[in-house]
């Protein structure tokens, strides 16, 4: 009996140690993957021969300059596509934003006002959500846009 | 007999110091402590911008039934099941040229987590689930 729980605990011990090890291998978390309703074949992470396109119809380019881009709201940003971030908030439901062009921006949860990073040239994108689960890019509001550029 | 009074003044100096020191770190994290409580406050003052119903909780069955009406639903199937909110948010622009409306109930059983709906004109837009610190 005693044999047989030392083993017992060897195991789970082994089991536990293992899933500690594995949770921090686990490196970033996986990017933001959504199906766009609106199917074009130049899109953003798509190429023309060796080049990557970086940005597609509804997509709005800022000259920023290297200045800031800062969170409108509190929320989470994760990496989405090559080069792009997506943006999300439970004070916005069932919108998310796409910004490419951020060089090393924060991932995770962060606070309003606090800055994401910086670009030289912003590419702007929003989508809806639809009801069935797919996303629809839209026109964004001028004033929303420059809410992330201000502080 | 000469060294004695030059002693003195040495400690107390250093005593004088040593106070002014702790006394200016405690006043410093005080200061600091007082920031992040102001901090925090305006943090959760910032979500709610009228409140509406200061009682209005969202029960179980409540957040079952209005997680099963589907986006783009008239705003009516929702507040038929939510009834009054705990309060509105600032009214917010997304789309180009479409005013969206927020409004947010706290859980009966997690008072700390909030559902935020978005509606825009006479349509819901959709939900969120929003942490309250």
């Amino acid at each position: 009996m005693a044999l047989s729980f030392s083993i017992k605990r060897g195991v789970q011990l082994a089991s536990g140690a293992l899933l500690a090890l594995a949770s921090c291998q686990a490196g970033p978390p996986p990017p933001r993957a959504i199906t766009i309703q609106q199917t074009w074949e130049l899109q953003v992470g798509n190429q023309v021969g060796d080049y990557r396109i970086s940005s597609g119809l509804g997509d709005i380019t800022l000259e920023l300059g290297g200045h800031p881009v800062r969170m409108p709201f509190d929320g989470r940003v994760q990496s989405m596509d090559e080069h792009c971030i997506a943006l999300t908030s439970p004070e916005v439901p069932a919108y998310l934003f796409r910004l490419c062009g951020i060089s090393r921006p924060k991932l995770g949860q962060q606070l309003q006002g606090h800055t994401v990073g910086r670009a030289q040239q912003l590419v702007f994108a929003t989508f809806r959500k639809e009801p069935d689960g797919t996303w629809t890019l839209i026109e964004p509001a001028t004033d929303l846009i420059a809410q992330f550029l201000t502080e | 007999m000469k060294q004695r009074p030059k002693r003195r003044p040495r400690r107390q100096q250093r005593h004088r110091l040593i106070s002014s020191a702790t006394l200016v770190l405690l006043g410093f994290g005080l200061g600091l402590g007082l920031r992040f409580q102001a901090k925090a406050a305006s943090a959760s003052q910032d979500l709610c911008q009228t409140i509406v119903s200061s009682q209005a909780v969202l029960s179980r069955q409540q957040l079952t039934q209005l997680l099963t009406v589907p986006e783009r639903e008239n705003r009516q199937a929702i507040e038929a099941i939510a009834q009054e909110p705990y309060c509105t948010l600032a009214a917010i622009e997304v789309r180009a040229g479409v005013k969206a409306e927020r409004t947010a109930y706290p859980l009966a059983f997690d008072p700390n987590t909030w559902l935020v709906v978005l509606y825009e004109a006479e349509e819901y837009v959709g939900y969120g689930f929003k942490l309250q610190h």
